[in-house]
């Protein structure tokens, strides 16, 4: 027997899917009939995919049956909130904010255009919009570096997140 | 379709309607979401087309007073020779 394959989500308030509107129960398992990326199952996150899907409320999610990777989500047929990871709160997003925003400055705080994003994130970071901030901060590494330091930036990001929130690699 | 990794707000508006019917294939979706996730524009946008789907489901052809469908039709052919 397969062993239980731990992963997350980010839901808003009071365990809404952000995107089906469906209201998780907690600790119950939910179940569909089949698992389709972006179609039918339930989704979530890796620790890598932690960046691209921030939200209100991050939980453990259980996950069984057969677990289909995907780009940047995993899907099951079966699965069941087991905690929320409380360490996730409007403070915890400020401060990763705040990183990106030290981050992107040393990297690029005197690089003629790419020091606009510095701006940018401070203001992102000032009106509470860490996930645009997130994505700003992974742009100007684009822009300096290509596609894959896109792609290292997120992962950046996610390493941060691991770290404060002690999730493990999943 | 394969839409770009990151897409603009501009894509997103051409694919909103195949989102809302669930014509677009599963990478194309990751990527809508995604943009959804960070961008309050484009999900306001995606709000008020759902709220316009809704509203627009329950209307029927009979609930169209004559002249308002004339001006419509009107409306529409105007749009086509533009």
């Amino acid at each position: 027997m397969a062993a239980p394959v731990i992963a997350y989500k980010f839901l808003d308030e009071g365990r809404v899917a952000p995107f089906t509107r469906y209201r998780w129960p907690e600790g119950e398992w939910v179940e569909t009939p089949a698992a389709v990326p972006c179609e039918a199952g339930i989704h979530a996150c890796r620790v890598a995919d932690l960046p691209f899907w921030l939200g209100r409320e991050l939980w453990e999610v259980e996950l069984d049956g057969d677990v289909i990777a995907f780009e940047r989500k995993v899907v099951a047929p079966r699965g069941r909130l087991t905690r929320r990871v409380e360490e996730w709160n409007r403070s915890l997003a400020d401060e990763f904010a705040a990183a990106l925003l030290v981050h992107t400055r040393r990297r690029f705080g005197s690089v003629p255009v790419l020091s606009g994003f510095v701006g940018d994130i401070a203001q992102f970071r000032a009106t509470n919009r860490v996930p645009l901030a997130g994505f700003a901060a992974a742009r100007a590494a684009e822009l300096a570096g290509g596609p894959r330091a896109y792609e290292e930036e997120r992962l950046r990001q996610a390493h941060w997140l691991a770290d404060r929130l002690a999730l493990g690699e999943h | 379709m394969r839409l770009d990794r990151e897409l603009t707000c501009a894509q997103l508006v051409e694919v909103i309607t195949d989102y809302l019917e669930g014509a677009l294939a599963p990478v194309d979706v990751e990527r809508v979401e995604e943009h959804l996730v960070f961008c309050d524009g484009c999900t306001t946008y995606l709000e008020q087309m759902r709220a316009t789907v809704a509203m627009a489901g329950r209307l029927r052809a009979e609930d169209i007073p004559p002249e308002l469908q004339e001006r419509l039709l009107g409306t529409f052919r105007e749009w086509r020779r533009l």
